[in-house]
Parts: structure tokens; sequence; C-alpha cells
């Protein structure tokens, strides 16, 4: 993608994330039942939207990478991880910051919590293992692999955890009105902070992505001359 | 197959000979046992709830030591290079550890669940047959994840540190199932409050044994 574009995308986040600002604070109406604390709302749920997102980019440029055994695929992967754990910590924030006054806990192993919280536990094993490797392909296939498995493992975990908590469920308030958007006002507020947030992270995948290419390209320019190098001094 | 007979028996055998694994597993399940009864308060917390989940305790960490042995036993004398380089499918090389894995976690669990018998008072009785396949179901599942992440875990700078960090939260939908399954087995719960959870072990076993299956060789190929 060209600079001209991708900067473009950095304006474009940055005005709408100001619109999404202005109209969370400013235009959009109280929520009745839960007062001013509800529009963390509009933060938190394009978060987890994010979050979900670039999970999913990470298993599928695993797949791509297994497949097609280019590196492009894997830098896309590494830098998706990044920012969707950045997100996913969000969300988890955003949703502590939201749960205290309304179910008056900062934590409760609400089915949709619990999910999150595995899944960010999932990838940040994921990055550790990138940390604790080499810049190798071999490190790329491995976490390729363990993208791989752990998307695999979000459907069963979403459906063992929903079980876990019907039979036993939480003794707090219990989310009503949660997603009775009753304003036309709140629909639009979350739509454009979605599509603040989406184009936001866009622009650091992309950012993050070319930087993680120049960093291959500059990896591979310094073996090729060492090799030269090497060649040299045989002479 | 022969290929994954051989290598089986070649594992099995030595640990016919030396019986390192599974009495290195059966000692730790035994300490994790001990410190549940302690960490649970052993005058209060008895009962089927308390023992299920200290035995899923000992099954996932007795487990992360266990179901990798088979594996690590061929990083010694760089092994897993000849096998690697014999006319043998990393998928069947997977199989056959998978299996080995298997078989020593089956028997330290069945030292596991005597233990947890005596240690949280219940009684050796129909109730335990009730636990077999859903222990049976769990240590599939278990193995097929630690076989797989093992061989990568154990390629990186943090070794083995690195196994419970990325197979714990995989292994979650699992623990939380064998759990609630063991539990109700335990407690006497009729069948059907078990199937639920059966599925879902099911589930996991289908998915983990087929990724590891397929995903191994980009694991352990060497380039």
């Amino acid at each position: 993608m060209s600079s001209m574009v991708r900067k473009g995308l950095g304006y474009l986040s940055l005005a709408l994330m100001f619109v999404a600002i202005f109209m969370v604070f400013d235009w959009v109406p109280t929520e009745a039942e839960q007062g001013i604390a509800q529009r963390i709302f509009y933060f938190h749920v394009p978060c987890a939207w994010v979050a979900f997102a670039a999970f999913g980019i990470v298993a599928l440029a695993g797949i791509l990478y297994l497949w097609l055994g280019e590196r492009m695929w894997d830098d896309l992967g590494y830098a998706a991880a990044e920012i969707g754990m950045v997100f996913c910590t969000l969300v988890l924030l955003t949703g502590s910051l939201w749960a205290k006054p309304i179910w008056g806990v900062w934590w409760t192993w609400d089915s949709r919590l619990t999910t999150t919280f595995i899944l960010w536990l999932m990838y940040g094993g994921y990055l550790l293992l990138r940390s604790s490797a080499d810049d190798s392909p071999q490190v790329a296939r491995f976490a390729a692999v363990v993208g791989i498995v752990a998307a695999l493992d979000v459907p069963v975990v979403i459906v063992s955890v929903r079980l876990w908590r019907t039979i036993h469920p939480a003794v707090l308030i219990t989310k009503t009105g949660e997603h009775g958007l009753e304003d036309p006002r709140m629909v639009v507020a979350l739509l454009v902070s979605l599509a603040a947030f989406t184009i936001f992270f866009v622009w650091l995948l992309t950012l993050r992505f070319a930087q993680l290419r120049a960093r291959t390209r500059l990896h591979r320019m310094g073996q090729e001359i060492a090799l030269a190098e090497m060649r040299a001094g045989d002479r | 197959m022969a290929a994954f007979a051989a290598i089986l028996r070649k594992d099995l055998r030595l640990e016919l000979r030396s019986g390192e694994s599974t009495v290195a597993l059966l000692a730790i399940s035994l300490l994790i046992l001990v410190v549940m009864v302690f960490a649970l308060d052993a005058s209060r917390a008895r009962g089927a709830e308390s023992a299920a989940g200290a035995l899923w305790v000992a099954l996932v960490f007795s487990g992360m030591l266990g179901a990798t042995r088979a594996l690590l036993a061929e990083r010694d004398n760089n092994c897993i290079r000849g096998l690697l380089l014999s006319p043998i499918e990393p998928s069947t090389l997977y199989a056959a550890k998978l299996a080995a894995a298997f078989i020593f976690m089956a028997i330290a669990e069945i030292g596991s669940v005597i233990l947890m018998v005596l240690f949280f008072n219940l009684n050796f009785d129909i109730t335990l047959i009730r636990l077999a396949p859903i222990l049976a179901l769990g240590t599939l599942g278990f193995a097929a994840l630690a076989t797989l992440l093992a061989a990568i875990s154990n390629r990186t700078r943090m070794g083995d540190l690195l196994l419970p960090i990325l197979a714990v939260p995989i292994f979650v939908p699992a623990l939380i199932a064998g759990v609630k399954a063991s539990a109700s087995a335990l407690g006497g719960t009729p069948e059907s409050a078990i199937a639920e959870w059966l599925k879902i072990l099911i589930a996991f076993d289908v998915l983990f044994v087929t990724a590891g299956y397929l995903l191994f060789e980009y694991v352990v190929r060497e380039d």
C-alpha cells in the first residue's frame, strides 16, 4: 500500500475518532437504566470487534503462510496479533470499568468475559512464543500453527463457557437492556465508532505490516551481504 | 501402520525398562493431590466436586510433564532427525508419540483416581467406572495438544516453560467439561447431565487430534 493511501487512512481515522468522541459525550442521549456509564459501550464494542477481527486475521495469515510459504503472510499475522492483543486488553479494561458501576464488581466469570479472557491468554502465549525464539522461518511456522490451533479452539471455548455459566448462573445484576438501543441516535453513534475503530485498526495494521516487511527485507539483505563477503574472503 | 507400531513399541519398551516417565508422573500426581487436600481445607472440602477438581489439576500438570516425555526422549542424541530422515510420515510419528503419551498419562491417572478416593473419602464403587470415559477423552485431548505444542516449545529459548503458557489456555474448554462431568459422575447424577459435557470433550478431541495430525509436519520440519 502506498504511503499516500496510508496517510489518508490515518487522517480519516483521526477525524472519525473526533466525530465519535463528540457523539458519545455530547450528542447521544443517556441510557435510562444504566445512566452515564453506558456510554463506554460505544468504545467497548468497537474494541471487541477489532480484537476479534485481528485474531481472525492471525489464523487466516497462519493458514496462508503454511500453504504458500511466503514470508509476507507471517508478517501480516504478527502485525495483527500485536494489535489484536492491544485491543483485547482494551476490551477487558473498558469492560471492567463498565462492570463496576453496573454489576457492582470489577470482574465476573460471565460467559462473554471468560471467552474474551481466554482469547487474551491464548494470544499472549502466541506473542510470547514469537518473542522467545529468533526471527526465522521456523518461528514463523510455529506461530502459524499456534495461531491456527488457537482459532480452532474459539468455538469450543464459546460453547463450553456458555454451558458452564448457564448451569451456575452469576448471582449478580443481569445484563438487562444492554442491547436495547432504544434511540436511533445510539445506533448511529455506535456505527460511527465502529467505522472509526475499524479504519484506525486498518491504519495501524498497514503501518506495522510495512515496518515488518521492511525488517524482513533488511534481514535478507544483511544475509546476502554476509554471504558475499564470505565468498570474497574465500577468493 | 507398521511404522506406527514400531515407534510405539520402542517407546513402550524404553518405558518398561526404565519406568522413568510413569513413576515420575505418579509421583507428581501424588504430590499435586496432597497439595490440593491442604489447599482445599481437608476437614471441610470433601466430596465429589473438590475431588474432581483436584483430579483434573493433577491431570493437567502431571500431563504437562508426562505427555511430552515421549517426544523429548528423541531430542537426546538428535534421534528426532533420524526419525525424520527415515521414510516415515511426520503424521505417523505424531500418532505414535500421541499414543505413547496417552498410555503414560492413563497409567498415572489410574493411580491418581485411587489416591483421590482415599484422600477425599469417596467409595470404591460403580461411579468410578463412569469416570473412565471422561478421563480417557480428556487425556486424549490433552495428549494431542501437548504433543503438538511440546514439539514447538522445546525448540524455543524459553523451552519447557513455554508449554504450559501455550497449552493451558487452549485446554480450558476440555478442562471445564472434564471437571463438570467428573463432578457429576462422582456425585451420582444421571447420565444425561454428563452427555452435554462429553459432547464438548469429543469435539475437542476430534478437533485437536486432527489438527495435530495435519500440522505436526510443519512443526518438526527442519530447514
